[in-house]
């Protein structure tokens, strides 16, 4: 038995889990923008930066889940055995739960950033800055994910 | 920055307050009170008659907007503003007159268009109301003949004409009298009902109680008739707001007219608004305000060729505001500096370093040869074709030269759309194996293959871009003469970071510099503990005060980890690009095949353009601001503002003198 299941769960886990934060995040910002945009619809540029901001963690995510795809057979790279499966399950879960949470607590942040930024779009800098430290915790999810899932195929075990 | 007193005569004040705003030389001070022996000049009703000028014509010009939008859309926001010959300013003026009636002419009809639809839904209403009365013969109102009352009106429920006078008979058997049902439908009928004048108050009470009504707003007229005229009515006032609509139409081409207007008097009203705070004596008034040091001459120079005056300079205080002064290639980014706060007493202008940095850190994390040149070639284009105005033309800089970082460090990464050459070499060629490694002669640094050597040149970046903010701190205190937090302060952890780097670069290099770097750090961080409780009183809190400033060292390392970013949106980009390329070419070599990757490659790098732009733009903002100026800078200044023309759609020409 191969470890290719092990390997698809993991790629799905850590698109979809991730994902799941930044559709959270995304959408409370955008209704919240939208909210902004009825009043004044001049606002918009600034509203769409504020309302992505969270939206990256299910880019990262996705990479992670598409490197596993490239790298166990299924897009190129050969099939994983049973332990590599199980290092790619594994590697997932950090970005799949760190982009979750910090998804939907980027989200919140976001939420705020807009209320600030409506009342006087001087602050609009200040509340952009402020969302992305959220993102930290996410980019180094991810970049735990991504060190081990780039180095398992070469891993002989 | 200086401050400026300009003593000049009454007579003078149109033609020198025109110049100064022309030159935009002076941010002119506001005095609440003024001083003895002046008084102010009481302008405030020329001002609001501009300020109603400057309403109408915006109303205007968002009626003409209403009926014919203007072209452009999105793109006509990068436009600048049109030139504007001196002499064409006399013209402006005799025209405003004639342009205002028309503005006025626009409200009206705007006006009358907007009473007309109101009107016309009053009449559907009325209308549909009316429509269940077609039958009815009489008048609405009809209340009685000679001999007989006349009930017109409605029941709220269905009746047809036996059950009617059954439930009229239930009531009252002794009612005598006739009806006639125009219209039922559910919960409602439409009837008529004659009974004798001398059973009127009977009826009435019968009536009562069957919830009988009168219908609003009856009129004398037949209603067939008066739903005729009332439909003529309608017409007419469609036709009149057809009309109407044409003559706003035909305005249309008045537009740019309308808009110069409005900024002629625009730029009167902020003039009259200055000459408001300017203190006035019999033949005097005085002006005082701040000026830009390289511009005194200028200024001086200006002033005596205008008119009559005296000009005074001197060193400005502390409230001073700040105006700053970078070269071609920093001055994009003092649009970024100012968001965050224009620099305050005592610090240095960062704009040099942050200019170097922003472009460097969105290259890297955009890191695309491919849509760095087109963000190079694009903004070339929209400066050439848009010809912006000066802040629009600085963003757009800004962007140029990030563009010509990331073709850098696109190239670097062996990035050209992602992964395109290659993949659409395989594509052609039907091979698998072609990658961007063995099309580019030059060795790349593939940040997929090496993910842990690329982190740590973006962690070895970070911590030359924080020494480089604790240089400024540096600076700053060495400036002000605060020698112990230069040295002790600064100095101190900016070795004791180098220590630490050398010490890490020794543990892969050789194994000596581990020790030099040790040695470094161990020395410096004694220095700390024996000098950071400097401030503290007695012994044991100067040894508790040093200690605990060794845990600083955390937020370093935070801040040093948090350059991690720059690998990872790097990585981001490529990834995503070479995704959009393998699913351009996954149809396969057919027609179709081809149209679906062409579609797919636009689409698709489009996608990641917009994603990741935003997403470096944002990060490298970030660390500037967060990871950087947290080091040295305090912000807090005001920005230089001079009295200028605040005009929207027009500029002056320069006059060459």
């Amino acid at each position: 038995m191969d470890g290719m299941f092990f390997a698809l769960l993991g790629a799905s886990i850590a698109t979809a889990l991730a994902g799941i934060g930044s559709a959270k995040g995304v959408g409370g910002a955008a209704q919240a923008a939208m909210g902004v945009l009825s009043e004044d619809s001049s606002q918009f540029g600034k509203m769409l930066v504020l309302t992505l901001l969270p939206g990256t963690q299910g880019l990262y995510g996705f990479i992670v889940g598409f490197l596993i795809l490239v790298s166990c057979g299924v897009l190129g790279g050969s099939a994983p055995t049973l332990a590599q499966g199980l290092c790619f399950l594994g590697a997932s879960l950090a970005i799949g739960l760190g982009g979750l949470f910090s998804g939907i607590a980027q989200g919140k942040a976001a939420v705020s950033g807009i209320a600030m930024s409506a009342k006087d779009s001087k602050n609009f800098s200040k509340g952009m800055v402020s969302v992305t430290l959220v993102e930290i915790y996410a980019l180094l999810a991810f970049i735990v994910s991504l060190l081990v899932v780039i180095q398992i195929p070469n891993l002989a075990i | 920055m200086k401050t400026v007193r300009i003593v000049a005569l009454r007579q003078d004040r149109k033609r020198l307050l025109e110049h100064l705003q022309d030159s935009a030389l002076v941010q002119i001070k506001r005095v609440e009170k003024s001083r003895s022996g002046f008084e102010r000049v009481d302008m405030s009703r020329p001002m609001q008659v501009f300020e109603r000028n400057v309403t109408l014509t915006e109303q205007a010009l968002k009626i003409l907007d209403s009926v014919s939008p203007e072209k452009g859309g999105m793109l006509a926001s990068l436009k600048g503003r049109r030139e504007v010959d001196p002499d064409e300013i006399g013209e402006i003026a005799a025209k405003s007159g004639e342009v205002i009636s028309i503005c006025k002419r626009l409200a009206e009809l705007d006006k009358k268009r907007s009473d007309n639809s109101a009107e016309r839904t009053r009449i559907a209403t009325q209308l549909v109301q009316l429509e269940a009365w077609q039958k009815l013969d009489i008048p609405l109102n009809t209340t009685e003949t000679k001999s007989t009352a006349v009930f017109v009106g409605t029941f709220p429920e269905q009746y047809s004409e036996a059950a009617l006078k059954e439930a009229i008979a239930a009531e009252n058997p002794k009612l005598e009298f006739v009806t006639e049902i125009d219209h039922s439908e559910e919960a409602m009928t439409c009837a008529v009902i004659f009974v004798p004048q001398s059973q009127r108050t009977m009826a009435e009470d019968v009536l009562r109680t069957l919830g009988f009504a009168r219908p609003m707003g009856a009129t004398s007229k037949i209603p067939k008739v008066k739903s005729e005229r009332l439909r003529e009515k309608s017409e007419r006032l469609r036709l009149e707001n057809e009309m109407a609509e044409d003559e706003i139409k035909s305005l249309v081409p008045r537009r740019s007219d309308i808009k110069i207007t409005q900024d002629y008097f625009r730029i009167r009203a902020d003039k009259y608004n200055v000459i408001n705070n300017l203190d006035h004596s019999k033949h005097v008034f005085i002006i005082e305000g701040f000026v830009p040091e390289d511009d005194c001459e200028k200024l001086k120079e200006l002033c005596e060729r205008v008119a009559t005056c005296t000009v005074d300079f001197e060193d400005a205080g502390d409230d001073a505001p700040v105006k700053l002064k970078n070269n071609k290639f920093a001055e994009p980014a003092q649009g970024i500096l100012t968001m965050y706060s224009p620099p305050g007493k005592g610090d240095l202008d960062p704009t040099p370093l942050l200019a170097f940095f922003f472009y460097f850190f969105f290259g890297m994390m955009f890191s695309d040869a491919g849509y760095g040149l087109l963000m190079v070639i694009v903004i070339g284009i929209a400066l050439k074709v848009f010809k912006p105005d000066k802040k629009m033309r600085n963003n757009l800089k800004l962007f140029q030269y990030c563009g010509i970082s990331t073709t850098v460090w696109g190239l670097v990464f062996g990035s050209i759309f992602g992964d395109a050459p290659a993949s659409l070499y395989n594509y052609f060629a039907g091979t698998t194996d072609m990658t961007m490694a063995k099309l580019l002669p030059w060795p790349t640094l593939d940040p997929q293959k090496d993910a842990l050597l690329l982190m740590v040149i973006s962690i070895a970046f970070g911590l030359v871009h924080i020494l480089v903010g604790m240089g400024c701190k540096f600076v700053v205190c060495f400036r002000e003469k605060d020698y112990a937090a230069a040295f002790f302060d600064t100095g101190l952890w900016m070795l004791l970071l180098i220590g630490l780097a050398v010490l890490a670069a020794g543990m892969f290099l050789a194994p000596v510099l581990v020790t030099v770097g040790a040695v470094i750090a161990i020395g410096c961080a004694v220095g700390l503990v024996l000098t950071q409780g400097r401030g503290k009183k007695g012994i044991v809190g100067k040894a508790i005060g040093g200690l605990a400033s060794l845990y600083d060292v955390t937020s370093y390392i935070s801040d040093l980890l948090s350059y991690s970013r720059l690998l990872a949106l790097g990585l981001t980009t490529g990834v995503m690009a070479q995704v959009f390329n393998m699913l351009a070419t996954m149809m396969g070599k057919s027609v179709v095949g081809f149209i679906f990757m062409v579609i797919i490659f636009i689409a698709g790098h489009l996608i990641n353009i917009g994603l990741n732009a935003l997403g470096s733009y944002v990060h490298t903002m970030r660390l500037q601001y967060v990871e950087m100026f947290s080091k040295f800078y305090e912000g807090g200044g005001k920005e230089f503002e001079p009295f200028s023309l605040q005009s929207k759609y027009i500029k002056i020409q320069e006059d060459n003198k």
